[in-house]
């Protein structure tokens, strides 16, 4: 208990103490995607191991394949230094790794104890030892330090932190050797992190491991041990000391993707640039400060002091109309809250929004759809298809009245409109009679932004995670169309977790950070390092030059 | 509209009136008893009707989801009102046997002096009325029986087997004076799992196995309007003649009715079942296929009221020899046919 | 002109009609058995015009019933106060008041009736924020209660002949109340297939947010459900007071359950979003077509009820076959391209990621 090698030097720690989980060259292929390729990790008996990535380095496939939901395509993995496959999530379960979800996967209708031991409950001829349960459920609670959650109490009733707790008494309850955290922080209060991270320092005393993954450097710094960085599916840095290693090494093994997206010119002088987007912003340098100034007097787009409690605050900016601006910021940073409060899908607390210097009725999308306003919301399935409908009618979803007659709709005219829609977006198949879901991801979103271009009002477009789950080639095009709808004239409001996209796409960056707009430039002035930074550490590190609004 | 509910006062005035009475009745019907009858066996006649200590009678019926049900209701309000010294008291027993069995108990908390009740479940009520009988509250069992004879101090209902005898008789003798060979004889009965329509079906086809003839055609209705309307029309179609059709129930006869105008069809003749006023006039004016109903009345409640009212104030019936009401009461299921329409009529429920 | 064009080019095999048959192809297969006992079993009774317009005739009121609760349901909605305002409907365009006004005053107050209570139906759930099962549950027991009330539980007599020709009136050898369906049922054809109000309806149904987002009033389009579901209860209450020539406030008992059943048997989707008029109305008549069957062979009513059981469980999964084939169908298309991009997400099912983790494509 003394020398806890968590506390020691990670290289020292190495030499004499035997790895709990040791990861060689692991691949994962998916169909038309090399998700990972060739994954180094180590894992040390009570370490707090952390992963650090980019949106789209991997990280998420490479919990799956620890947490058995994902089996590897080559590689080795070592568990206890037995070679192991995971076959299932049982069967890691079994192992003692158990993962934590941000979205805690426990049964809000069942108590704590309930919750713990659910799936293998003491039990004797099939009744359940509740009393047992209850007790063992305390003496779990009370090894994280928190004995005094009810452990009769339905888990619903309990806040996002309390529930964090129960699920770790459940892997607990396990034997777990070997906890997966996955960004833990993000759905906790300030005063509950540092709470959390002594349940973490409870663990690692009594020997188990916890991979640790959240892009808040500062947490790394408090509560890691070592930290393993992951880039485009390989590990570009492997067991870094996590307090010692400077923030500008972990950020430089981060970024530097090799970026094969093509982004289109800022104004249609300028001829495409394949490259990384630093390339990008350079060769278009000159063609966005062109279009730096407005147009007219009255912007398209203005957003004065708008907030909503605990999801943003005081935010303003404004958008021009020809203007993409992409707000970039980590998961939680409110930046998706912002985008539906501008649409009115969520009413503000404070704050107006203006279009085209009219007022919003706040918390009316009819309003903000008649102003000219659509939105392609992140969740595309949940949010915005009728997946068992023709493509047609969810292209038309917000304009079939238009092409009605007397109330009678009229299909011929919408296939039609439809139909040159999909041209214009090059759907494949182009046929607009299909049924919406058998079209692959990237299909799906060009029907989503669709949707608002055969509004011939739309002037403003706001698009949540354009690209979240398209491939490479349909991005894009995606990127062509945004970029050519600029041109014509609309607005687009851009939000993405993917630097290089909103670097690539915007002609203006917003910065947020935890629910506030820290930072706006332009597009050029900024890189990668910079954004990352901003958002990561909450300020500029090495570079200066921006202020914040 | 009928008024279940006393208002508050009125109902509290009853409490405190019934419970003064309960003292009264003890020292003067031991009184009366001693100077009346001078222990001869004959019955005097007719002091039945001559006022006696007040009484509280607590009464209970399931909500009425047909017309019969609730002439129940209405006939007991009805016959109490004709005693003055008869305070009624009725509770409303609701949907099911739950909400009757708590209702039963909150009216035996008030402690009157005997309680009238219409059971939703005979056999699953029998506990709360006996709790009654124990607590020193005699029970009146309205029609569905008790499972215990300790759950009751009188039952009195109606001849379910007796109606299907009757109608069975009717029916036989109409067909072997017409002289039919193998009639097509259908039955229309009401809700198909509950026991009495068991009986009655029971005692039709007895009743008819005695002329040798035998129910060709069964559809049962669920006592209401629409359902009668339904099963028949089906019926019809099964069968493209018929000799004769016996319908359980005159609540759902008045659709079995309309089905049987709807097609056009009168080659028949019909029996109804309970002794509604509708039928009782169709079968006076003769203007349709009904020609005769089996009775099963409830006007039953009337009488338990009465029979109530004499248990609590410790008589017998006069036209009895016997000092005590007796222990059970079947009323005889009689046929009401175009001979006799006019005596029943005032007797006849709305359905 | 384009227009033109299209319709030529669809093949015989695509048109809505053939759509409809395949979609239906299970229920459509269950009818033609049940009429093949029916015709093996009572030859001369079973296949006559007058059999047919019975059970067609006693299809009629619950398959009013079974169109506006498909609506309801397509909206991803549930009705289960139907019963309750047949019944109230019943009972208040029947009373002595009421029938002193004539045929027209007692259409014109079941009619109000029904989409006044289902008009309430609608702002409960919508505006009051109701689970459209406890809303709809609540307004059942009212309605009943009520309808108990106004007619002190007495069998109201109908003394109006117009209203109760409605029932015995036949045009061209058909039933009235028979066209009535027909009628209300090609409107409701039109109205889900053909209207902007339908295509809310689905949208409604089919995805509630994806539908707010695009500007839908989707609230407003759920009172408007219920207030139809109403409205064919008013409907359905004048034709089953009509049949019964009387209004009681029994009427229409466990009509919500007959109309949930039928609809779901005809391909409705409970969790709404998906649901046609001819598959309800199929629903209807595979249930009025048993009924009969079982009365011509002379069955027990508890034997009705088992097979009943029985033959909801077997065209449900018939449907439900169907259905997958459909899709199955729509995915792989004989004849077309194969689909262009395979999104990766699909086959490793990572669409059930939790919205904030990572997809694994993007890099490289």
């Amino acid at each position: 208990m003394t020398s806890l090698p968590a506390h020691d030097p990670a290289g020292q720690a190495a030499t004499h103490v035997a790895p709990l989980l040791r990861l060689s060259g692991i691949v994962k292929t998916f169909p038309g995607v090399r998700a990972l390729d060739g994954v180094e990790l180590e894992v040390l008996p009570g370490e707090v191991h952390c992963l650090l990535g980019q949106n789209g380095a991997g990280k998420s496939t490479l919990i799956k394949i620890l947490s058995g939901v994902h089996q590897p395509d080559a590689g080795r993995l070592e568990w206890d230094g037995q070679q192991v496959r995971f076959t299932s999530p049982q069967a890691a379960m079994k192992a003692g790794i158990a993962t934590i979800y941000q979205e805690l996967d426990l049964v809000d209708g069942l108590s704590v104890a309930e919750n713990i031991f659910l799936g293998h409950e003491p039990r004797t001829l099939g009744f359940v030892k509740r009393g047992v349960m209850r007790q063992h459920a305390r003496e779990l609670l009370g090894r994280l330090g928190h004995a005094e959650i009810p452990v009769h109490w339905e888990v619903g009733r309990l806040p996002a932190a309390a529930k964090q707790i129960v699920s770790m008494a459940r892997a607990l309850s396990r034997q777990a050797r070997l906890m997966i955290m996955d960004e833990p922080s993000a759905v906790l209060a300030h005063d509950e992190v540092a709470n959390l991270f002594r349940v973490i320092r409870e663990l690692t005393s009594q020997q188990i491991a916890v991979i640790y993954i959240s892009h808040r450097l500062e947490e790394i710094r408090e509560i890691g041990d070592r930290v393993t960085v992951l880039k485009d599916g390989r590990t570009s840095a492997v067991g870094l000391p996590a307090r010692t290693t400077p923030t500008s090494e972990l950020v430089a093994k981060m970024t530097g993707r090799a970026i094969e997206y093509v982004f289109p010119p800022r104004r249609s002088a300028t001829p495409a640039t394949t490259g990384t987007h630093e390339q990008a912003a350079s060769a278009t340098a000159s063609a966005r400060q062109s279009s730096g100034t407005p147009k007219r007097d009255v912007p398209l787009l203005r957003v004065v002091g708008l907030s909503r409690a605990g999801e943003f605050h005081d935010i303003s900016f404004d958008v021009s109309s020809g203007e993409i601006v992409g707000i970039a910021g980590l998961v939680g940073s409110g930046r998706s809250e912002l985008l539906e409060t501008i649409y009115g899908a969520r009413r503000p607390d404070t704050g107006q929004v203006f279009v085209e210097g009219r007022r919003l009725r706040p918390g009316d999308v009819r309003a903000a759809v008649r102003a000219g306003v659509g939105m392609a919301p992140e969740e595309r399935k949940s949010q915005a298809l009728l997946l068992d409908e023709p493509v047609y009618r969810n292209i038309t979803l917000a304009t079939f009245p238009r092409y009605a007659a007397g109330g009678f709709t009229r299909s011929g005219r919408e296939i039609t409109a439809a139909t040159t829609i999909a041209h214009t977006l090059q759907l494949r198949p182009p046929d607009v009679r299909r049924i919406t879901r058998t079209l692959s991801g990237g299909n799906q979103q060009k029907v989503v932004v669709g949707r608002w271009l055969v509004h011939a009002g739309t002037r403003l477009l706001l698009l949540d995670e354009p690209t979240r789950g398209v491939d490479v080639g349909a991005r894009a095009e995606l990127y062509q169309v945004i970029r050519r709808l600029a041109d014509e004239g609309m607005g687009v409001l851009l939000v993405s977790s993917e630097v290089p996209e909103v670097l690539g796409l915007a002609d203006r960056v917003l910065v947020m950070r935890e629910g506030r707009l820290i930072h706006t430039a332009a597009a050029t002035e900024l890189d990668e390092h910079a954004v990352l930074d901003l958002v990561m550490a909450g300020s500029l590190l090495e570079q200066t030059e921006g202020s914040p609004v | 509209m009928t008024l279940h509910i006393p208002s508050r006062r009125r109902f509290l005035g009853s409490v405190a009136l019934g419970g003064a009475a309960l003292g009264l009745v003890a020292c003067t019907s031991n009184e009366t008893g001693g100077d009346g009858s001078e222990n001869t066996q004959v019955s005097v006649g007719g002091d039945n009707a001559s006022p006696g200590a007040p009484v509280t009678i607590g009464f209970s019926a399931p909500a009425a989801d047909h017309g019969w049900i609730a002439a129940i209701t209405r006939n007991a309000q009805a016959q109490a009102e004709l005693y003055e010294e008869v305070t009624f008291l009725p509770v409303e027993a609701g949907e099911d046997v739950t909400a009757q069995r708590a209702a039963l108990e909150a009216l035996i908390q008030q402690e009157p002096d005997v309680i009238v009740v219409l059971p939703h479940d005979g056999a699953q009520l029998t506990a709360t009325a006996q709790q009654a009988m124990e607590a020193g509250i005699p029970v009146v069992n309205l029609d569905r029986i008790f499972s215990s004879p300790l759950a009751y101090r009188l039952w009195i209902g109606g001849d379910n087997y007796g109606m299907g005898v009757a109608a069975g008789h009717y029916i036989g003798t109409r067909l072997r004076e017409a002289g039919i060979e193998d009639p097509v004889i259908a039955e229309i009965t009401g809700i198909s799992n509950l026991p009495l329509t068991q009986e009655r079906s029971q005692g039709f086809a007895d009743a008819l196995s005695t002329y040798g003839f035998r129910v060709t055609n069964q559809v049962s209705a669920e006592f209401t309007v629409d359902s009668g309307q339904e099963a028949t029309a089906n019926l019809l179609q099964a069968a493209p003649h018929i000799d004769a059709i016996w319908n359980h129930d005159d609540d759902q006869g008045i659709g079995v009715l309309a089905a049987i105008e709807q097609a056009g069809r009168d080659e028949f003749f019909m029996v109804g079942g309970a002794g509604s006023r509708d039928m009782m006039e169709h079968i006076q004016a003769q203007d349709s296929v009904i020609e005769a109903t089996v009775t099963y009345s409830p006007s039953m409640a009337s009488s338990a009221i009465s029979l109530a009212r004499l248990i609590a104030q410790n008589r017998g019936m006069s036209d009895l020899v016997e000092l005590g009401v007796p222990k059970s009461i079947t009323l005889a299921s009689e046929t009401i046919t175009r001979d006799n329409v006019e005596d029943y009529l005032p007797l006849g429920f709305a359905s | 002109m384009i227009k033109l064009a299209q319709r030529q080019s669809v093949p015989w095999w695509r048109t809505e009609a053939a759509d409809a048959v395949r979609r239906n192809s299970g229920l459509i297969g269950v009818l033609l058995i049940l009429a093949l006992v029916g015709v093996v079993t009572r030859p001369e009774q079973f296949p006559t015009w007058s059999n047919v317009s019975t059970v067609l005739t006693l299809a009629s009121a619950i398959g009013v019933i079974t169109i506006g609760m498909t609506f309801v349901m397509i909206g991803g909605g549930i009705d289960l106060s139907v019963g309750g305002l047949v019944a109230l409907a019943g009972v208040w365009c029947t009373t002595l008041e009421t029938q002193s006004y004539g045929p027209a005053g007692m259409i014109f107050c079941a009619l109000t009736v029904g989409l006044g209570a289902g008009l309430i139906n609608g702002i409960l759930i919508a505006y009051g924020r109701l689970v459209p099962f406890i809303a709809t549950l609540a307004m059942l027991v009212a309605a009943r209660g009520l309808a108990a009330q106004i007619s002190d539980r007495r069998t109201q007599i109908v003394e109006v002949d117009a209203i109760n020709d409605i029932a015995a009136t036949d045009v061209f050898g058909i039933p009235l109340l028979v066209l009535i369906l027909v009628a209300v049922a090609v409107l409701a054809w039109i109205l889900l297939n053909r209207t902007t109000f339908g295509r809310r309806t689905v949208a409604v149904g089919g995805n509630p947010e994806a539908a707010r987002l695009a500007g839908i009033n989707v609230r407003f389009h759920t009172v408007l459900l219920y207030a139809l579901s109403g409205l064919c209860c008013g409907i359905a209450a004048v034709m089953v007071v009509a049949q019964a020539n009387a209004g009681s406030s029994g009427q229409g008992n466990l009509y919500e359950l007959d109309a949930i059943a039928a609809a779901i048997i005809g391909g409705t989707a409970l969790s709404g979003g998906r649901g046609t008029i001819v598959g309800s109305l199929l629903g209807v008549l595979v249930f009025t077509v048993i009924t009969n069957l079982f009365i011509l062979n002379n069955l027990p009513t508890e034997v009705q009820n088992i097979i009943k059981g029985a033959i909801i469980v077997g065209a449900v999964l018939i449907q439900q076959i169907r259905w997958r084939d459909v899709r199955l169908a729509a995915r792989r298309r004989p004849g077309e391209p194969p689909i262009a991009e395979p999104s990766p997400s699909q086959p490793t099912g990572d669409r059930h990621d939790s919205p904030h983790s990572v997809t694994p494509q993007i890099s490289r």
